[in-house]
């Protein structure tokens, strides 16, 4: 409050009233001022006795107009982006960094990091979570608590290495140093996880050792420090005896098991897993070890190096077996009595006639003296053999019977060819080491050519020096190649260009029509509402449309609501042995007279019991005695034409119904409150036969 | 220049990526179904066409722009270039070549000791970054070169620029940076 002057009478000592809001001239009493604006807080008292101060913040960076007051807007509207997405990310901040237990103090840490990366305008592009993750992670280093980016990852379901270069990034533009990861940093909370009870303070001990001289061995740069403290935890753990699978260990550790295994495969090649437990904690060895990487690195080299000497060994070997080869061969020919007069003759010819046969297979022009014109050769068979293959084969497939005849023909073409190709094969490595040569020597040329091009950045003609024009034909295809390839590419993609075509109507028929749109949304399909007078025909024909279960036989489905009408039937439909049959009949017989009612109830169970019977087929091997006679009656169906079969399944037959008859009234209630291995044996005796087929279709 | 060491180390250039236009419209049908060593990727809409004098893989887009990569030299991948715009003339476009240009250098190099690369990241922060656990080698970036340098903790380094003089000079740069945070190996 500056002292002004008075106005009237110019004096200047002005007494200011805060209560009143006043300032009057004491020389003159002129009131200066009336209701000064005052800067107090004041308060005021809230429901429950809670004072809070009265006013509204403004912050300073806000808009320059004035927030407007009035109890008409809502506070959503009044405030402005910036504001809103500040307010957003705290929110989400609190709610992660709950979930990974972090204090308010790394809370608000994270958050003024992320009014920087707002302020920065880093975050556009960029996926708010993977930001508020970022800011996260970047606490949890700097402050040194044992999070990792995985945990935060497993968190949000995002890649790591997604969060990871955000992170990156964020660290760069924050100029944040985040100090390195070391790996001791983890043993306590994964010690912890472990449950190693009283002791775990002595087992973490004891891992910190390990890992403190892992990294005296050099096997802790370049790898994730988690799979590192797998290893560490689990050997102390064994070290004070505490059994920890390397299951439990990955669990905790989230590493993959070969991690964790090639960990404690370096560890053993150092010389400090040798020593005992007592003398490890006691001494330190001074000699340090190469990082694993190198040392594998260097067996590696070693191996090439043992093989290179092999392969050396091997040659002369070989040479002097070919030595001996020659020798045996020059003494052979002359033990074998030559050939005179006429015959002499022949042995001559041989060479040549090979020789001839092999040339004149291409063909394009004999002479052997331009390797390029052979390597021409060579490529246009090449294209030739393939192509015509390809469409042969193709054709092959389309008519198999009539054209035996032709393919055979021309299969042998093919073989004649790829003899020949053999041979053309081997003398190509000389002429692509002499058109090697000749392009060196033109590049040499060239070379000089392209300084001169490289001052001249103008010119967009190509200079055509150093390349090769024949070459470059060889690299395109002639006429009938086209044709060829077209062909084949045609068919191949066949699909794809009729898409293309369709879509391609589809859009000009809708053009005309006016009604094209850009882009068409997928119908979904429309379920056909089942009509049906019973709730069995309605069950019958959804299970016919759907196919729940391909170790259902839906005929047999079928027949159980058809049979129970109509028992003369059922026989024509089972393919079973006689004894089944007759306990079929037996069984329906039985049925008809309860379950006519209670067929849509049946139907009902009956799905529920293939559930159960598919669910329970392999407790059905397991199970006890009741089963087992069963499974043996069905077994014993199964192999058709037994006449010992039929008497065992009699008695059986004659014992199931009686445990039929227990359970005969059909209730559901009944049903589920027996026990789930009577279910078992009911369901299969009920659906026996039934069952039986299942059981066919399953061991099938 | 070779900063106090003995022998030479051996920068092996691994792969060279170069671009250049042909300044008109290339049917990729045609080029597809007219020359040998094509795949065509009509869903992406380019064709790859390799040659094999230098081994060079080409990805061909229909605006004429065309990538050429798989080259072992800066001279290598402009005559690669060439053969493959000569080979487009042939096909029957009006090739010109105009714009060439080697965008990425790709070397690695060996050094005769390892590096601890934690100190490594410690003396040159901000410039070196190391996270373990998401690569395990520490990223050197040189601004002014613009190149990347990867250090692993054997000593060997994958060097990547726009040209070979500045893989060389990175080379060099970083060297006596590796030379303090070294270990010398045991075997």
């Amino acid at each position: 409050m500056s002292s002004r002057v008075c106005r009237t009478c110019g004096g200047s000592d002005i007494d200011v009233d805060q209560a009143r809001g006043s300032a009057v001239c004491t020389s003159c009493g002129s009131v200066l001022e009336d209701n000064i604006i005052v800067s107090e807080v004041q308060f005021v008292e809230g429901s429950g006795g809670v004072s809070s101060a009265v006013g509204q913040f403004v912050s300073a960076d806000g808009p320059i107009k004035a927030p407007l007051l009035g109890s008409g807007f809502h506070t959503s509207v009044g405030k402005e982006s910036r504001a809103q997405t500040l307010q957003n990310g705290k929110r989400q901040i609190q709610q992660l960094g709950s979930q990974l237990q972090l204090n308010q103090h790394c809370l608000d840490t994270a958050f003024n990091f992320f009014k920087l990366v707002v302020s920065k305008h880093l975050t556009r592009g960029r996926k708010t979570e993977h930001v508020i993750a970022a800011c996260l992670y970047l606490v949890c280093r700097t402050e040194g608590t044992p999070h990792m980016l995985l945990d935060l990852s497993d968190l949000l379901q995002v890649n790591v290495y997604i969060l990871g270069k955000t992170f990156l990034l964020l660290a760069r533009e924050l100029c944040i140093n985040a100090p390195a990861i070391d790996p001791c940093l983890y043993i306590p909370r994964f010690a912890h996880m472990l449950e190693f009870g009283a002791k775990t303070h002595e087992v973490s001990m004891t891992a910190l050792r390990l890992v403190q001289r892992m990294k005296r061995d050099w096997m802790h740069t370049g790898r994730r420090p988690s799979g590192l403290c797998g290893a560490a935890l689990l050997v102390a753990a064994r070290m004070h005896k505490f059994r920890r699978s390397v299951k439990d260990v990955i669990g905790v550790v989230k590493v993959c098991q070969t991690t964790l295994r090639k960990r404690l495969t370096e560890f053993e090649d150092t010389p400090t897993s040798q020593l005992t437990i007592d003398e490890f904690m006691r001494v330190d060895l001074e000699q340090e070890c190469d990082p694993p990487s190198f040392t594998a690195a260097q067996h590696k080299a070693k191996m090439q190096q043992l093989e290179q000497e092999l392969a050396k060994k091997l040659d002369e070997v070989e040479g002097e077996i070919s030595c001996y080869k020659d020798e045996i061969e020059t003494e052979l020919e002359k033990s074998r009595p030559k050939l005179r007069g006429i015959y002499a003759a022949y042995t001559k010819e041989v060479d040549p006639e090979d020789n001839g046969e092999v040339l004149s297979m291409p063909s394009e022009p004999e002479e052997v003296e331009s390797e390029d014109v052979e390597l021409q050769a060579a490529t246009h068979h090449l294209t030739e053999d393939f192509l015509c293959q390809v469409i042969q084969e193709e054709e092959g497939r389309g008519m198999k019977g009539d054209r035996k005849a032709e393919p055979e023909k021309e299969s042998m073409g093919p073989h004649r060819q790829a003899a020949s190709l053999s041979s053309i094969l081997g003398k190509l490595p000389s002429a692509a080491s002499l058109s090697l040569q000749q392009t060196f020597q033109t590049s040499d040329t060239s070379e000089s050519g392209e300084k001169d091009l490289g001052d001249h950045p103008q010119s967009e003609e190509l200079d055509l020096e150093g390349i090769d024009d024949q070459e470059i034909d060889k690299y395109i295809l002639n006429e009938k190649e086209v044709q060829v390839k077209t062909e084949l590419w045609m068919k191949q993609n066949a699909e794809y260009l009729k898409e293309q075509k369709e879509k391609q109507e589809r859009i000009n028929k809708e053009k005309e029509e006016g009604t094209y749109k850009e882009k068409k949304k997928k119908k979904s399909k429309k379920r056909d509402q089942i009509e049906a007078l019973t709730a069995g025909e309605a069950i019958e024909r959804m299970l016919e449309k759907k196919k729940i279960s391909s170790k259902i036989n839906y005929d047999v489905l079928r027949d159980l609501n058809r049979g129970t009408g109509s028992p003369t039937r059922s026989p024509d439909h089972t393919p079973d042995t006689t004894a089944a049959r007759k306990r079929l009949n037996r069984r329906r017989r039985r049925k008809t007279s309860d379950s006519n009612q209670d067929l849509a109830a049946n139907t009902s169970i009956m799905g529920k019991r293939f559930r159960h019977l598919i669910s329970s087929t392999p407790k059905k091997k397991k199970t006890a005695h009741q089963v087992e006679s069963t499974v043996s009656v069905v077994t014993e169906t199964e192999t058709p034409a037994e006449t010992e079969s039929n008497p065992p399944p009699d008695s059986t037959a004659e014992t199931s119904p009686t445990l039929l008859t227990a359970p005969s009234p059909v209730e559901e209630e009944e049903e589920e409150e027996e026990e789930a291995e009577e279910e078992c044996v009911s369901a299969l005796q009920l659906v026996g036969d039934y069952g039986c087929d299942a059981d066919e279709e399953e061991i099938f | 220049m070779d900063s106090s060491n003995d022998e030479a180390l051996d920068i092996i250039i691994t792969n060279v990526v170069a671009t250049f236009r042909t300044r008109c419209h290339l049917n990729l049908r045609t080029i597809a179904l007219e020359g040998t060593n094509v795949i065509y990727k009509p869903e992406v809409g380019k064709v790859l066409m390799k040659l094999r004098k230098p081994m060079i893989t080409a990805s061909i887009w229909s605006s004429g722009k065309i990538i050429c990569t798989g080259a072992t030299s800066e001279d290598e991948a402009k005559l690669g270039a060439r053969r493959l715009a000569r080979c487009l003339q042939k096909l029957g476009f009006k090739v010109r070549f105009s714009a060439f240009k080697v965008v990425n250098v790709l070397a690695v190099c060996s050094m005769p000791f390892a590096v601890h690369l934690i100190d490594f990241t410690k003396n040159n922060r901000p410039i070196a970054s190391y996270e373990p656990e998401l690569h395990p080698a520490a990223t050197y970036r040189i601004k002014n070169l613009k190149a990347t340098i990867q250090v692993f903790s054997t000593g060997s380094l994958t060097v990547t620029g726009p040209n070979v003089q500045n893989v060389a000079t990175a080379v060099e740069q970083v060297y006596p940076l590796l030379f303090e945070c070294q270990k010398p190996l045991c075997k």
